[in-house]
């Protein structure tokens, strides 16, 4: 995909006014918490504050990530054999406090056989990690049947497809499109799944994109998500 | 007084909901538009603690919803949303005579103590729609 400066300028521009918009609301849930905490006169909220502000720090981190790979137009992510389902069991150690915070089960999908793929380790876990706690916060809001999100692997005959999913309705192609072109224009780009900024989602895709890869609507079994189709290595397949 | 919270972030929707009760009131809190019109439709609320920035129908268009039932037009609605009222300047009469928004907080700005002192002042407010 080959990047103009001006576009290049226009997406980073994008992302950190989203970006800068999300990361509001971990900082509003720990003042408003420390304030609760102060009427009531109790420390018991100190757990909920240490793990509001940790993910808010990690979540910071891929957030810079992803804003410093849409500044640098022709900066491309180191590619390495990786294998996804580690990269998706990190995520989900990542994820845990946060999903425990927000009430959501954590399943993992990850048993079977998989290539590795070609891929940025960081870049490939970050991306993952903003897409989880995108949903994570999400998904009380969709009507789910089950508070659960799955990270999960499977195999397509475009490659290797690592997504995160729920069985609640999610984005559908148009809408991710458009929800990219308005990104940093309107305050809720992706109103059908996120009430908030989607910055989680839009430096995930913009992670993905470093990858030569990007965000796409995908299934596994009957759950629906948000997923990446990645290249296997073919000449560790022979290994 | 019944309090029905509609705030999107279940973490906020607690603290908030600890903080009300608290103080005295019974509150139910709903994530999305279309639980709070059958919650609402459960158990008539004295007052409404409204986020607008919510998931498939937004804050106003559970307004126009809710205001379409005689039974809950004069039911005060505060705004406790992350939108800055400084878009709504031009929307400001149409949000407080024609749908009923009593009062309007920037939730960034807006501690658990102002929230309890809003409600505290809604308590007696019936609200009276202009067509």
């Amino acid at each position: 995909m080959v990047r103009t400066d001006q576009s290049v300028s226009a997406l980073s521009v994008q992302l950190l006014l989203a970006v800068a918009e999300q990361i509001k609301l971990p900082l509003l849930q720990i003042a408003r918490t420390a304030e609760l905490s102060q009427v009531r006169d109790t420390t018991a909220d100190l757990d909920s504050i240490q793990t509001t502000a940790d993910m808010a720090i990690k979540l910071l981190d891929s957030y810079l990530f992803g804003a410093r790979l849409a500044l640098e137009s022709d900066y491309r992510l180191n590619i390495e054999p990786v294998s996804v389902a580690a990269v998706l069991y990190d995520t989900g150690q990542q994820l845990t406090a946060m999903a425990k915070l927000y009430g959501v089960e954590l399943q993992l999908d990850i048993a079977g056989r998989f290539a590795p793929v070609l891929a940025n380790r960081q870049g490939l876990q970050s991306a993952m990690t903003s897409l989880g706690y995108a949903l994570i916060e999400a998904l009380p809001s969709l009507n789910a049947q089950t508070l659960t999100l799955h990270l999960a692997v499977h195999n397509s005959r475009y490659g290797v497809v690592a997504g995160v999913y729920s069985d609640a309705e999610q984005l559908s192609v148009e809408a991710l499109r458009q929800g990219r072109k308005l990104q940093g224009h309107i305050r809720q780009p992706l109103a059908s799944i996120s009430p908030s900024s989607g910055a989680g989602i839009f430096v995930a895709d913009a992670i993905l994109q470093a990858m030569s890869t990007e965000l796409r609507p995908t299934r596994h079994h009957n759950l629906h998500g948000l997923g990446a189709v990645l290249r296997p290595t073919p000449q560790l397949q022979l290994v | 007084m019944n309090i029905l919270i509609i705030e999107p972030d279940t973490v906020l929707a607690k603290l908030y909901t600890k903080a009300l009760q608290r103080a005295g009131d019974e509150v139910v809190c709903c994530v999305n538009a279309q639980s709070a019109v059958f919650s609402a439709d459960e158990r008539q609320p004295d007052a409404v603690v409204l986020e607008l920035q919510l998931v498939k129908h937004s804050g106003i268009e559970f307004l126009y919803e809710f205001r379409s039932y005689p039974e809950w037009q004069a039911i005060p609605v505060i705004v406790l949303s992350n939108v800055p009222p400084v878009e709504f300047i031009d929307n400001w009469k149409l949000l407080q005579r024609q749908l009923g928004v009593v009062d309007y907080l920037y939730k960034p700005h807006t501690t658990l103590a102002k929230l309890l002192k809003t409600v505290d002042n809604v308590r007696t407010t019936a609200v009276q729609l202009s067509p």
